[in-house]
């Protein structure tokens, strides 16, 4: 329908309100869809149908305004339904409507705790979808009532222009807590419209009367990390941190909820870091890597990842420019810090637009500003994820690379990743960027370490960390990028994430320490740029680990089939695959940002349960779940075909003690063609984290 | 046939499909949605959808449980998928089997899940044909008319 026409119809309809309401429905099964349909067109609603969540979220992202209300059914094949509202809530800022024929109590309360406003039963009645329509009511009505109420004050980061409008606002509304603060400036806040235009997508006006939400930025989100570190992960409570960061403006509530999608976050994390520390233990690895503790942020932070997403991965900026940041990988158990530069840089990418960096760290969604304000920190653009993330200590990785015969000697890599800009343009191009950010609990590094670009950048900090195995992996297998950084970009990956790759763009990815749950997540995303050809060496990692090429999916031609395998590394067993990234998308016309997942390690992996969720952004691969780990529906998640790293996403957050290396295959082609494709691809994988 | 003699008889293929727990209140309130004018066939749609749909679930479980080693987790997606459609449509007995179904996965017990699966196939085409014998009969009825 034309815009005007539309709006037009929109206007003449929302004046009899909630006759033509507009409703999204999505829902896989026919028969339920069409159900749902008729009687939603009973209730004289006006409906749209889809059966796929991504197709959905296409159509979300394209026009939010078009819709009112979405409803979502949980159990989907392509996105779990959980990621969707997320993603949406994040994004769009709509309400969002779970629907299931499962009933049971921790799932229903997951819905809630992910942002749904409402959880309805299938087979659903009639009389109940009379009244869904006091869910957008009640959202505008609070919405706006938080922007008359409290005002909002701007925080004068340092952001980029994009970011400029957004404000920091940490004003709290009580009834908003949760979710809104994870919302990503640049996404545009939610609208009091009452027909009138959403913002651009592109969000950079929340000058206008948004609502005080609170809008974790990136110093934000440090000050809030770091005062958690302070007291302790099992210490802290949102009174005494919110003494410690000492804001102004910040309610109790706000850093409640933020505390608690920290902590599902870090669970993830640590659910994926003790994998990856399993790999690194193999390795004879370090401990530092292994902190996966945290990736029991990862499931909260979903919020993050859609925002997240990789923020700008511009493909080429990410390794191009990479401002060889230090990304030092603080956060890793004291690691040194492994001068990911070219992770940060990479991730600063200017992606798309920058401002929604998508890094989908687990937990950016946290601070959509960190994330941005990394990435706007550098004036490429990129995205400096937090520090601490990538924490890797190059050190480590490097030995391990050494240690596992990495090619190329990756630690000169990784040296000189640091020191260079981690992705040479034509690394990055060429190669995955693989932007691992790890967070590492205490340390944060409130850079954002973005390390995208070469892989090796990513690998370093967080695989480096998390999973010698993964360099050691990538080391063994040919260097499929070009050059030797592909090479050892792979191993770095391969070596780091074996252990946790947890790419948290956003989040703090406390990488747990000796698996230890809860102290660092890791989050890191490896950005593997999208070298189709070579990517496949990567797989195979350790000693000959057959390489999975999970390259399912469609664009296995131009996505990097990089699929690392690396190597799990449990000191016992033989290394075996680890997990392949699938550079995602890699859509050499446009830039997509391709996600590699990293597939879940091989049983071999002592901890099986380290999963590697393949992103595959845009064009997503659907990895198929070579391993035999169960990968769960990972393989459709993981397909996609836009929005990959929805699937993504969904996946990494679907399995929570999996690790969740979001591959970020930034493209390197053409930054241009780049930011377009980014921007989706980066929302979702953001989203995913 | 008179129009009459055949609504009497869908009428009473209706009851006994009540009656027998074939189907439920929600396929009732689909019914009347249809009866209210707004949404002619839709019924038929529905029920034509479901039957198409189910039978590819029940093939693709089928492939799923002779498979050596059973991806259980597969067979419980397409097992709540069902369940999901069932619900929908109303179809009462298929959806209790397979709420049975979903647990025998979860158990991981093949032989149970077999054994499930035969039995959601029956309720199947059971109702499949009473369905389609319904819409025979609403096709002559209007034809009549």
């Amino acid at each position: 329908m034309r815009p005007e026409e539309r709006n037009g119809a929109v206007r003449r309809v929302r004046d009899q309100f909630p006759v033509g309401m507009r409703v999204l429905a999505v829902d896989d099964d026919p028969v339920c869809l069409k159900v749902l349909e008729t009687l939603l067109r009973r209730c004289q609603y006006h409906v749209t149908t889809t059966n796929q969540a991504v197709i959905a979220l296409r159509m979300l992202r394209e026009n939010r305004d078009l819709f009112d209300l979405v409803i979502s059914d949980v159990h989907m094949p392509d996105m779990d339904g959980f990621k969707l509202l997320e993603l949406v809530g994040l994004e769009m800022d709509l309400p969002v409507i779970m629907l299931s024929v499962n009933g049971e109590t921790k799932t229903v309360m997951k819905g809630i705790t992910h942002g749904a406003c409402d959880y309805l039963l299938k087979p659903v009645r009639l009389e109940e979808l009379r009244n869904i329509w006091q869910h957008v009511v009640r959202r505008k009505f609070s919405n706006r009532e938080r922007a008359n109420v409290d005002g909002y004050e701007e925080c004068n980061r340092p952001l980029n222009a994009d970011f400029d409008n957004v404000l920091d606002q940490t004003c709290v509304s009580p009834d908003q807590s949760g979710r809104p603060s994870k919302k990503r400036k640049e996404y545009y806040s939610e609208e009091e419209d009452e027909g009138e235009e959403s913002n651009s997508q592109e969000n950079d006006d929340s000058s206008a009367p948004k609502k005080p939400r609170v809008v974790w930025s990136v110093e934000l989100h440090r000050k809030f990390v770091a005062a958690v570190n302070q007291l302790g992960i099992d210490k802290a409570v949102p009174k005494r941190i919110l003494e410690l960061m000492n804001v102004e403006k910040l309610t109790r509530e706000n850093v409640a909820s933020h505390l608690q999608k920290y902590r599902l976050y870090l669970k993830r994390l640590s659910a994926v870091a003790s994998h990856q520390a399993s790999i690194v233990a193999a390795l004879g690895g370090s401990d530092p890597f292994m902190h996966m503790s945290a990736f029991e942020g990862l499931q909260s932070y979903q919020g993050f990842t859609s925002s997240a997403a990789l923020s700008s991965f511009s493909p080429q900026g990410l390794l191009t420019r990479n401002n060889p940041t230090s990304f030092g990988i603080q956060g890793m158990a004291a690691s040194r810090p492994i001068q990911i530069a070219s992770v940060n840089s990479t991730i600063s990418h200017s992606i798309g637009d920058t401002n929604k960096y998508q890094l989908s760290l687990p937990g950016t969604s946290n601070r959509p500003g960190n994330l941005a304000e990394g990435l706007k920190a550098t004036s490429v653009g990129q995205v400096q994820l937090p520090q601490k993330w990538i924490q890797e200590e190059t050190h480590d990785l490097s030995t391990i690379i050494s240690g596992n015969g990495l090619v190329n000697g990756v630690p000169g890599a990784l040296r000189s990743v640091a020191d260079s800009p981690l992705l040479q343009q034509d690394l990055v191009e060429r190669r995955q960027a693989n932007i691992v950010i790890q967070r590492s609990s205490s340390a944060n590094s409130e850079h954002l370490e973005g390390t995208t670009g070469v892989s090796s950048c990513l690998m370093d900090s967080h695989i480096s960390q998390q999973s010698g195995l993964l360099l050691s992996a990538f080391s063994a297998s040919a260097v499929p990028m070009n050059g030797s950084f592909s090479g050892t970009n792979v191993a770095k990956l391969g070596a780091t994430s074996s252990g946790s790759t947890n790419i948290c763009p956003s989040h703090d990815l406390r990488v747990a320490r000796d698996n230890d749950v809860g102290d660092s997540s890791f989050g890191s995303v490896i950005l593997l740029p999208p070298d189709t050809a070579q990517n496949q060496k990567y797989l195979n990692f350790g000693g000959g680990s057959s390489v999975r090429h999970n390259m399912d999916g469609g664009n296995a031609d131009t996505l990097l089939d990089a699929k690392l395998a690396w190597s799990s590394l449990p000191t016992s067993q033989p290394p075996s695959n680890i997990g392949s990234h699938h550079p995602l998308s890699q859509r050499p016309n446009n830039g997509s940002l391709g996600v590699k997942m990293i597939e879940q390690t091989r049983a071999s992996i002592a901890a099986p349960q380290t999963k590697f969720d393949m992103f595959i952004s845009g064009d997503i691969l659907t990895p198929k779940n070579a391993s035999d780990l169960s990968f769960p529906r990972l393989n459709s998640e993981l397909s996609s075909s836009s929005c990959s790293f929805d699937g993504l996403l969904n996946s990494i957050i679907k399995m929570p003690f999996h690790l969740t290396a979001v591959f970020i295959h930034v493209q390197e082609k053409d930054d241009a063609s780049f930011s377009d494709d980014l921007g989706c691809d980066f929302y979702s994988l953001g989203a995913c984290i | 046939m008179a129009a009459a003699a055949l609504r009497e008889q869908l009428n009473a293929l209706l009851a006994s499909m009540f009656a027998s727990g074939l189907v439920d209140e929600q396929f009732q309130q689909l019914q009347m949605l249809q009866d209210d004018g707004s949404t002619p066939g839709f019924v038929a749609e529905v029920v034509t959808l479901f039957c198409d749909d189910a039978d590819r679930i029940i093939s693709e479980l089928a492939a799923l449980l002779e498979q050596p080693v059973v991806d259980f987790d597969k067979v419980d997606a397409y097992v709540h998928q069902l369940k999901g459609s069932s619900a929908s449509i109303g179809a009462q007995k298929v959806k209790f089997t397979c709420m049975q179904f979903r647990q025998l996965c979860q158990d991981k017990n093949r032989d149970g899940c077999i054994m499930a699966l035969a039995v959601v196939r029956n309720e199947f085409y059971d109702l499949r044909n009473k369905f389609q014998t319904m819409l025979q009969l609403e096709q002559q009825i209007q034809a009549q008319q």
